[in-house]
């Protein structure tokens, strides 16, 4: 089964490095992004889409569909992590904590059940105690982490951000929240399946809007042909789709970010790591 | 005149703040061990940033209005969180050296 693995990726990179061989040389000044495509972009962008930072009407507008198979990349990374490291097998030693005392219990049988009140806690083996320094400071910097991932995304279009850099600040806020505490506070607050559905509402979210563009008699993508849906100045329609997108981005980032951390931290069990 | 007098406070801050970081990366060459190097890292890189971002934020509202008073406050938001969260990971390292089982550097050295 190995081997086959090997042999795909082989090929697959082969295959890749043979694309390379038409892509013209670093710096070409025959090459059209040297010609006449920049000059394009930065003569017209305003004009055409009405937003004013270069970089994501590029991203969004010019190129959305190499940003649209991006994102489902980023989702299928999420849904390879899972794949391959969820482990739903109960384990076998568990380990439970009496808070009041701190005397700790140690079950071999995966049937035992503990009958008792909340003054047990289940725990990891390698249980450490959280740091009161550190959960205060993280709580207290968590809430400004995201909204300034908030900010971020919808900033996009007039400043530097967007999708991609504000999901990874707001997954890094879940990821911090599970670092300070343990992956199990973060479990209970943000469940796996909240997160699966929102890995995929996001991609869906942004293809959504390339339908809805076609449905409305467009070509695909084509933020141009929203304007009747929304009672806004009808140039400024392009800037908004570009939102819309972008807020797609965002949320599946978000979530295939603690997806992957989640699996990995905890060998794809979920209930102990860091 | 006010001119003068707003360079000369971005001035002082920014040497300040230049001295401070100084003392924090040559402390972090010079430093025996572990424990001791962070002290420098945490300690004068928080009080560096806080000396040159004051500074920056003087200099800023040269032509005072609104907006510089807007960037300036925002500037000083980054002065407010690294000074929440740099030594906390400064603790946060340390006490995993600790539980770690790392010993501190004592002058005396062990015959081996």
């Amino acid at each position: 089964m190995k081997f086959i693995g090997f042999v795909i990726v082989c090929l697959t990179g082969g295959l890749l490095l043979y694309g390379t061989v038409d892509l013209p040389d670093w710096g070409d000044p025959a090459s059209p992004a040297s010609t006449h495509l920049s000059d394009y972009y930065i003569e017209h962008i305003v004009e055409q889409t009405q937003v004013p930072n270069l970089v994501t009407a590029v991203l969004a507008d010019y190129r959305g569909y190499d940003t649209m198979f991006e994102t489902a990349v980023v989702f299928c990374a999420g849904l390879a992590c899972f794949l391959l490291l969820r482990d739903f097998r109960p384990k076998k030693d568990r380990y439970f904590r009496h808070v009041p005392t701190g005397v700790m219990l140690h079950f071999k049988n995966p049937d035992t059940r503990l009958v008792a009140g909340n003054e047990f806690e289940h725990m990891d083996k390698d249980w450490v105690p959280s740091d009161m320094i550190i959960k205060t400071v993280c709580r207290i910097l968590i809430p400004f982490i995201q909204i300034y991932a908030l900010y971020v995304v919808a900033h996009g279009d007039f400043s530097p951000g967007g999708g991609f850099q504000g999901g990874v600040i707001f997954g890094s806020s879940l990821i911090l929240m599970a670092i300070s505490y343990n992956l199990k506070t973060l479990v209970k607050r943000v469940t796996e399946k909240f997160l699966s559905i929102f890995a995929a509402l996001g991609v869906l979210i942004y293809v959504g809007l390339g339908f809805l563009a076609m449905i409305m008699g467009g070509h695909f993508l084509d933020y141009g042909m929203l304007a009747p849906l929304l009672p806004s100045d009808p140039g400024h329609i392009r800037a908004l789709g570009m939102l819309g997108v972008e807020i797609g981005v965002g949320i599946a980032v978000m979530a295939v970010m603690v997806i992957i951390y989640m699996n990995i931290v905890s060998e794809g069990r979920h209930d102990e790591g860091l | 005149m006010i001119h003068v007098f707003i360079n000369i406070a971005a001035i002082f801050f920014l040497v300040t703040g230049l001295v401070f970081f100084l003392g924090g990366a040559v402390g972090i060459i010079r430093m025996p061990d572990f424990y001791s190097r962070m002290h420098p890292a945490g300690k004068l890189d928080t009080l560096g940033i806080f000396a040159m971002v004051t500074g920056l934020v003087i200099y800023n509202l040269h032509h005072f209005s609104l907006e510089t008073l807007l960037l300036s406050i925002k500037m000083s938001l980054i002065v407010f969180f690294v000074f929440l969260a740099s030594p906390t990971a400064t603790h946060s390292i340390v006490d995993a050296g600790m539980r770690a089982g790392l010993r501190p550097w004592t002058k005396k050295k062990k015959k081996e």
